[in-house]
């Protein structure tokens, strides 16, 4: 049994009068890959924005309840968020490099949170990350083109690169494939087996196949409501809710 | 099932895949109707139609795979979908199985003499009936969907070997009567010994209803009766 690295109690999230998600109680194990499955508006993506606070940046969003990780409460107004979302990465749904050189886009996170003094130490985390991400081979000797000249998986594995950076804990990822082809898909999928040994990783996705793939928890949201979590296996072949089997076979609406 | 598809050839398909299992069910069971009836009556003529039924449940077996591997490729079916298409494809199996030994007894019938003793032939109808009843019972198991249905079927195999064993002592009784029926005896003891068999593959398939109904297979050890010595 994994330990609890992340917990969600009674969390309830607004947008202004919408409330966006209601009394989520959700546990993520400790360097396993938890899938939240669910149809448009459901509020995974919501979820896991909680996670490093990233609802911060919506005016009108209002989050209550509690999200520990490592039972320290995260939603505490006085916790620094920088150093939050440094323990907890986030990749999207579209890969978003900076306009700058694979090289800069890598060592950017490192060198604001203090952790590359000298150029030798970032040299060391870039190849490290790149190495990571399963990507340094591929630019080892292109470091200075720009991130924005990758084709679109590459693009998406130095986003991964560059969360990886700065020695994440956790690694929330938002339909990271959808804009990526099988391959470059198949490649993500490879990726994130091998860094759950290292990370928590959470992922929302809208391919039943690719949760089964990579995760071994999964949760379905369905109206802001956490329906059901379990053993992937579980959910995929004999989910107990009704309504999580007519998501995951397609009867839904 | 409950709501339907949202794709709508999706749920037309998977369809489809049950009711050529169903159909290859009944197939099976007039098969095995058949069969019964030629031994019972030592009725040569109807042989080759047996024989012939058997080469459509094959065909069938053919039809269901190409089903499921495009129902697995197309659709990558989920939880009950899942199932339901896994299951189709082992019921097949051992429909497929026992139409093979429905066929192997009609081919027993050829040598065997018109005076086989009355005691012999009641015995060995009340065997077959037994399992041609299992047979009914399983596919209407699961044409309904219906869980206890084929749990009692997978009880009720004891029954089946008990009365394969009654089947078998009078076969033996047959042969020790007179030597010269060896021959025949020997025809009879595989016969029985495949309705038997067909017996096994039929709580197979009750096995697999429930599984497919509950998601989780039936626990504990299937009841068993008197054991004859292989």
């Amino acid at each position: 049994m994994s330990d609890i690295k992340i917990k969600s109690k009674n969390l309830n999230v607004y947008y202004g009068d919408k409330q966006a998600l209601f009394d989520v109680n959700l546990d993520l194990n400790e360097k396993e890959v938890t899938a939240l499955i669910g149809p448009s508006g459901c509020g995974k993506s919501t979820f896991i924005r909680c996670i490093n606070r990233m609802n911060d940046v919506i005016d009108i969003c209002k989050v209550e309840g509690n999200i520990e990780i490592d039972g320290i409460e995260i939603n505490d107004k006085e916790l620094d968020v920088v150093s939050l979302r440094e323990r907890v990465g986030m990749v999207f749904q579209k890969p978003n490099p900076f306009p700058k050189s694979i090289y800069d886009n890598i060592s950017y996170g490192p060198k604001i949170h203090g952790k590359g003094e000298t150029k030798n130490e970032l040299d060391e985390i870039v190849e490290r990350s790149l190495k990571k991400a399963a990507l340094w081979e591929e630019v080892k000797d292109r470091l200075d083109e720009p991130g924005t000249g990758l084709s679109g998986g590459q693009q998406q594995r130095l986003c991964i690169a560059r969360a990886i950076s700065v020695n994440p804990e956790v690694i929330l990822m938002d339909e990271p494939c959808s804009a990526l082809d099988p391959i470059a898909t198949a490649k993500i999928e490879e990726l994130i087996d091998e860094l759950k040994k290292t990370y928590t990783i959470v992922i929302v996705t809208h391919s039943m196949a690719q949760a089964v793939r990579v995760s071994q928890k999964t949760g379905f949201f369905h109206l802001g409501k956490l329906i059901e979590v379990g053993l992937t296996e579980k959910i995929f072949k004999n989910p107990d809710n009704k309504m999580t089997q007519d998501y995951i076979t397609g009867r839904f609406g | 099932m409950s709501n339907e598809h949202t794709v709508k050839s999706y749920e037309e398909e998977l369809q489809f895949l049950i009711d050529s299992v169903i159909k290859m069910g009944s197939l099976t069971e007039s098969q095995m109707v058949d069969s019964m009836d030629a031994v019972i009556k030592v009725d040569k003529d109807s042989i080759d139609k047996i024989i012939k039924s058997d080469e459509e449940i094959n065909k069938f077996r053919s039809k269901i795979d190409t089903q499921i591997m495009t129902l697995l490729v197309k659709r990558a079916p989920m939880a009950i979908d899942l199932r339901e298409t896994i299951s189709s494809l082992k019921i097949s199996q051992d429909l497929e199985r026992i139409g093979d030994l429905s066929k192997s007894n009609a081919k027993k019938v050829k040598p065997l003499p018109l005076d086989l003793p009355e005691e012999l032939l009641a015995n060995l109808k009340r065997l077959g009936d037994l399992v041609i009843k299992q047979l009914n019972d399983v596919l209407d198991s699961y044409v309904n969907k219906n869980y206890n249905k084929a749990k009692e079927v997978w009880e009720k195999d004891e029954q089946v070997d008990d009365l394969t064993y009654i089947a078998m002592e009078s076969v033996i009784n047959f042969l020790s009567k007179d030597k010269k029926n060896l021959d025949f005896s020997t025809h009879l003891i595989f016969a029985t010994k495949n309705l038997e068999r067909a017996g096994d593959h039929i709580t197979n398939i009750a096995e697999t209803i429930c599984f497919l109904i509950k998601g989780e297979y039936l626990k504990g050890n299937r009841p068993k009766g008197k054991v004859i010595q292989e």
